[in-house]
């Protein structure tokens, strides 16, 4: 009989289960206010990840600090050293303490995680990124452009101190709007949401960020007839499914366990 | 010091060493897969289970504390024969001695439970939980009453013959006194301490951090409170002890067996890192050394007492 170990191995291979690595701070930049570009140089290889998905990074609070915290990936370069890219805003002790890390600081991580985002409907998506959703949304029009498949991504923010524009390397949105109107278009990013979808005859829709904007986001594209993922946020202990401490209710009451269905699901699983 | 050192014999279980993954924090243990080396732990408590599925709480259902965290997942779990179809034949395969928690709202459902697990003859033992702070009927309400426990744990008794240990609260107003109801009703042993009930509040919007409103608390700040649970439940009873709450490494396991638990579960710190249980045995040797011991059996319940301890001179 082959060893628990041998198993184990089989099973990590086919299902490209998450790895428990260590990675190395390459670069750390602080691209607004509150939120800083975090570069990290992977000291063993991981499966490649998805858009959508996210790492648990542990931010060396050793017992006082025990979670780690979930971070979608913005960024994910495979070669020469396959290096993850995250978008972190100080909300805490665990961002603060990301956001303070110098070049050369180790890092734990756990993932990739959860299921990302599924292929889109028909020729031509629009991605709705509100605050630091914004980072996976980077990472699927990158997927998506890659694939020679046409997108369009549009950020909404509070304020300026949380406006990230993208880099270079990943992209950045085609249009900004802040709700206090200090940076860009003053508004809410799904505000016209309805005219938008029919004036572009976007085929399907993409979008991360508050509850209250995914919402209004899957409301208006199930009245166009529009396909919508949307990606869950939540506060999160084991990353793997097993704590249940992620758990939401969703339509219908269902239990959507977002760090192992999700965090992405299609918005009619999410919403009424 | 070699791997003999850490033999447990934990209520006639034999156990290669005595770190356990405590129910709740380990799921099903399935979840684990390829992220630790399961056959390296002494064993298993796996999540709590009820008759039929449960849906647990509303959210948030966890937030974190300094030094630990709140949850009130409310026992969320798949139902026993879910868990007796689609998981004990997986889980057994890793070769380490299997724990099911059970949990229920009537004394007639822990002895339904008890009685159906042990018919799969996959299980080492039962965990009894008694202790949930979480749930409003069959939860702590069942372990901080005396009368409560002993029925339970006599219906437990009676309806399997695996060992039966009792998970309790440190929030008990006389946990010795409650420890000492479930020796009698015919425990095997105990299990201590499930999470502390708690809360956070947010000071801007003025609403609990839980949906749930309050919660338990684990991790690294309820150890002394659990240490001192194992150490008083101890004396009371001399009953076998699974310790736990709060523990981090290998120093913390032998904390608690030298207050008196014969094996530790490890569970918040499973959070933190996956594989947090299987480092601890393997530090777990020099940490017996260091304890100036040669086994960890030898460490149980041998606190060296100043002479002079006293409570409250006048």
């Amino acid at each position: 009989m082959p060893s628990w170990r041998d198993h184990l191995q089989r099973l990590r291979v086919a299902e490209h289960g998450p790895a428990l690595v260590r990675a190395v701070v390459a670069r750390n930049e602080r691209v607004a206010a509150r939120v800083c570009v975090l570069d990290l140089r992977l000291e063993e290889d991981v499966p490649a990840p998805s858009a959508g998905q996210f790492f648990l990074v542990d931010c060396g609070g050793g017992r006082e600090h025990l979670l780690r915290r979930p971070l979608s990936v913005m960024g994910y370069d495979p070669a020469p050293q396959p290096a993850l890219i995250f978008l972190v805003e100080v909300v805490g002790w665990g961002t603060r303490r990301l956001c303070a890390m110098q070049p050369g600081e180790k890092v734990g991580l756990l993932g990739p995680l959860g299921r990302g985002f599924g292929a889109p409907a028909g020729r031509f998506s629009l991605l709705i990124a509100g605050g630091m959703g914004i980072a996976p949304l980077l990472f699927l029009s990158h997927e998506l452009k890659s694939r020679e498949q046409a997108c369009d991504l549009i950020a909404g923010f509070r304020d300026s101190g949380q406006v990230f524009g993208g880099r270079q390397d990943i992209g950045s949105p085609n249009g900004v709007c802040t709700e206090d109107g200090s940076m860009g278009g003053r508004g809410k990013v799904c505000d016209g949401l309805a005219g938008r979808l029919s004036e572009f005859g976007y085929t399907s829709v993409f979008a991360c960020g508050p509850g209250g904007m995914l919402e209004e986001t899957a409301r208006v594209c199930a009245a166009a007839g529009v396909p919508c993922q949307v990606s869950l946020d939540s506060r999160m202990a084991c990353g793997l499914g097993m704590c249940r401490g992620c758990v939401k209710q969703g339509a219908g009451g269902a239990n959507l366990c977002v760090c192992k269905d999700g965090p992405v699901f299609d918005s009619t699983q999410v919403f009424d | 010091m070699n791997e003999s050192s850490l033999m447990t014999n934990l209520a006639g279980i034999e156990l290669a060493n005595p770190v356990l993954l405590a129910s709740g924090t380990a799921g099903y243990g399935l979840e684990l897969d390829g992220l630790l080396d399961m056959s390296r732990l002494g064993g298993l408590i796996l999540k709590s289970v009820t008759i039929e599925p449960w849906a647990g709480n509303a959210e948030p259902r966890i937030w974190e504390t300094t030094g630990g965290m709140l949850n009130s997942i409310g026992l969320e779990n798949i139902g026993v024969e879910a868990l007796i179809e689609d998981v004990l034949p997986r889980i057994s395969e890793i070769g380490v001695p299997l724990m099911a928690s059970i949990a229920g709202d009537t004394v007639r459902a822990f002895a339904r439970l008890a009685s159906r697990l042990e018919s799969t003859g996959a299980l080492a033992a039962v965990e009894v939980n008694v202790s949930c702070p979480n749930v409003e009927r069959g939860g702590i309400q069942f372990g901080v009453d005396p009368n409560a426990t002993a029925a339970v744990t006599t219906s437990v008794r009676e309806n399997c013959t695996m060992p039966v240990f009792v998970k309790l609260s440190a929030a008990a107003s006389d946990l010795p006194g409650i420890a000492d109801a479930a020796s009698r009703a015919g425990a095997s042993g105990l299990s201590l301490i499930n999470t502390v009930p708690g809360m956070a509040i947010d000071p801007v919007s003025r609403s609990p951090r839980l949906g749930n409103v309050t919660g338990g608390l684990s991790g690294p700040a309820i150890k002394p409170i659990a240490l001192k649970a194992v150490y008083d439940c101890f004396r009371a009873t001399g009953l076998p002890i699974i310790g736990g709450g709060g523990i981090y490494d290998a120093g913390d396991v032998i904390e608690f067996l030298l207050a008196g638990a014969t094996a530790v579960s490890i569970g918040t710190a499973t959070f933190q890192d996956p594989a947090r249980a299987t480092k601890i045995v393997e530090e777990l040797p020099d940490a017996v050394t260091a304890a100036g011991a040669t086994t960890t059996a030898e460490l149980v319940g041998r606190l060296r007492t100043p002479r002079n301890a006293s409570k409250g001179k006048r």
